[in-house]
């Protein structure tokens, strides 16, 4: 399924050991497409991993973690508005 | 002859074919989402409890209580028959080899439901009679013929059956 | 199933953060998501180390390497997890046995022979005269079943193969003759062809990496020293479908024209910007579905080489005789 991913961490002393964590898990899994945003495809195990991985290190009251779902890429468009960019590409 | 595991008893109650492929080590698991699911399951529920018991090569529990109640971590009851014989199975050896169980327990995390299992004399029979039966399965040179289920649909062994 | 990744630029590839990233000599970086990249195709000139590679086999991920004129060095293939002695036994029996070595290599080649067949008749019902080609590789596939040997079978491959080429100019657009003057030099669609069949090599390995087969033992080619002979024999159904429909369509289309290779070379290397517009041709092509019958489900074409696979076990454990994949759409 395709994902997007995008978190609000809140920024206390232990706010920033979170942030590190969350970004380098989410980075594993999906492209990072700007700053507390990702998205990728991911099959439903893959899925459950990170959502895993993820929950050790999120806070209930204070960081907050959205995921979006769609089944199939295609039944998402996505626009662009000001800079293009093709990070989600796979050639490089 | 390759010790009955309880895998193997697990097997034999969902699918012949799979029991045979399983047994020679031509395996799809590590293509299949389903079973990697319930491996995760598997370490993420209960991390208390003492997890994984292997007993000699053929015995693998999930996890046991003060040696009287074991137990048994499934993803979901479509196939509960087969994990009751597994179960039934462990209690079996075990008895075997002089550890009385009092009991074995299904867990369902996913559901959180549990199922309670117990080793009658009629099991025990009836277990004799499935370990022959699959001895003479993974004797054979050629899988068994296919039979189909509505549960092959989602087995990782789809492809190999019915290509 | 997993996602490819192809890097072309220059750089450093290495395992940071349990992660793999690439960074180029400009310092410009992308992470290959370790937990879902399946292989990654190195066309850079990129270095690594121990780690990387440690961590690579860990995850199971196949680094297909090319060098800088874009051909084929080799692969890192992590240690085989999925081994099964009951087939590699039986897999060897098969080829030993001359009849039944015949049998599956006969039939690997009629399958071919029948993709090439459908290539010219897509462009036959699409204003090209190719009754004459179409006629004589019909009569060469019969001659297949008739064959006693395999080196007969490969003389009659060689031949097929032989009238399929020299239609291919009639395939190219004649408007492109004009255009140009000159047909489309040998040298162009020589090196398209063996870039593109490395590529199908590389693919046919991966997949065959995810099955119990043993890609030495192969059928139709004699299991070779220097390379996975099975992945051949494989290759050699998919190549139409998936190869020659797209550099068909690659040239017809003018996204490959003389200006893509050095011209110095003759038309032998191909530049980095045509390799690039190949694979992204290429990984579209591989990720196309269609419904399979036999399933009945939607499977990519990188997965019917994969099926492939599965049809050659079930015959080597004595279930079912392989037949090979011949397109039906």
């Amino acid at each position: 399924m395709y994902i997007v991913l995008m978190y609000d961490i809140m920024m206390d002393e232990k706010g920033a050991k979170v942030q590190r964590n969350a970004f380098k898990i989410c980075k594993r899994y999906l492209t990072h497409i700007q700053k507390s945003v990702f998205e990728g495809n991911l099959s439903e195990l893959n899925l459950m991993k990170l959502k895993k991985e993820l929950n050790l290190y999120i806070r209930d009251e204070k960081d907050s973690f959205i995921i979006f779902k769609s089944r199939d890429e295609k039944w998402l468009t996505k626009e662009f508005l000001g800079k293009k960019d093709n990070k989600t590409s796979n050639f490089f | 002859m390759k010790k009955i595991t309880g895998m193997m008893i697990y097997y034999y109650f969902v699918c012949h074919r799979k029991l045979w492929f399983f047994n020679n080590d031509l395996t799809m698991e590590h293509n299949s989402e389903l079973v990697s699911i319930g491996k995760l399951i598997d370490e993420t529920s209960y991390s208390r409890e003492k997890k994984n018991i292997l007993i000699e090569e053929n015995i693998n529990i999930d996890f046991i209580k003060d040696w009287k109640v074991i137990h048994e971590v499934k993803k979901s009851r479509k196939i509960e028959k087969a994990s009751e014989w597994q179960l039934k199975y462990y209690l079996f050896l075990l008895k075997e080899k002089g550890i009385e169980i009092e009991k074995g327990i299904l867990d369902y995390p996913l559901l959180r439901k549990r199922e309670e299992v117990f080793l009658s004399d009629e099991d025990i029979n009836k277990l004799k009679e499935v370990i022959k039966s699959i001895e003479e399965i993974l004797g054979e040179k050629r899988p068994p013929q296919m039979t189909k289920k509505q549960i092959c649909n989602k087995c990782a062994y789809y492809e190999l059956c019915h290509i | 199933m997993g996602e490819t990744f192809y890097i072309f630029k220059d750089g450093e590839l290495r395992r940071k953060d349990n992660n793999i990233i690439i960074e180029s000599l400009e310092g410009e970086k992308k992470n290959l998501k370790a937990e879902v990249a399946e292989e990654i195709y190195l066309f850079g000139e990129i270095s690594m180390n121990t780690k990387l590679l440690n961590y690579l086999s860990q995850l199971k991920i196949i680094l297909h390497v090319f060098n800088y004129y874009g051909f084929y060095s080799g692969s890192f293939y992590p240690r085989e997890s999925n081994v099964s002695g009951y087939l590699l036994v039986n897999q060897v029996r098969k080829y030993d046995n001359s009849e039944e070595r015949l049998r599956i290599a006969k039939e690997i080649l009629k399958a071919a022979s029948y993709n090439i067949y459908r290539n010219l008749r897509y462009y036959n019902g699409r204003g090209t005269d190719l009754a004459n080609p179409m006629r004589e590789i019909q009569s060469l596939t019969n001659r297949l079943d008739l064959c006693t040997s395999i080196s007969e079978l490969m003389g009659t491959e060689g031949n097929i193969r032989k009238t399929y080429y020299s239609s291919w100019n009639l395939i190219f657009k004649e408007e492109l003759f004009d255009k140009r003057v000159k047909r489309p030099p040998d040298n162009m669609v020589n090196s398209l062809l063996s870039f593109t069949n490395s590529l199908i090599y590389t693919t046919v390995l991966s997949e065959i990496y995810k099955t119990q087969l043993n890609p030495t033992i192969s059928f139709l080619h004699q299991p070779g020293a220097k390379r996975f002979s099975l992945c051949l024999d494989i290759a050699e159904i998919f190549k139409p479908l998936i190869g020659e429909r797209m550099i068909f369509s690659l040239i017809n289309k003018n996204q490959i024209t003389e200006d893509d290779f050095d011209r110095d070379s003759n038309c032998l290397y191909l530049k980095d910007s045509a390799k690039r517009t190949i694979l992204m041709e290429y990984d579209k092509r591989l990720k196309r579905t269609i419904l399979h019958r036999d399933l009945g489900r939607e499977v990519s074409y990188k997965y019917l080489i994969r099926l492939e696979c599965y049809k050659l076990i079930k015959d080597i454990i004595g279930e079912k005789e392989y037949s090979g994949f011949k397109i039906w759409w």
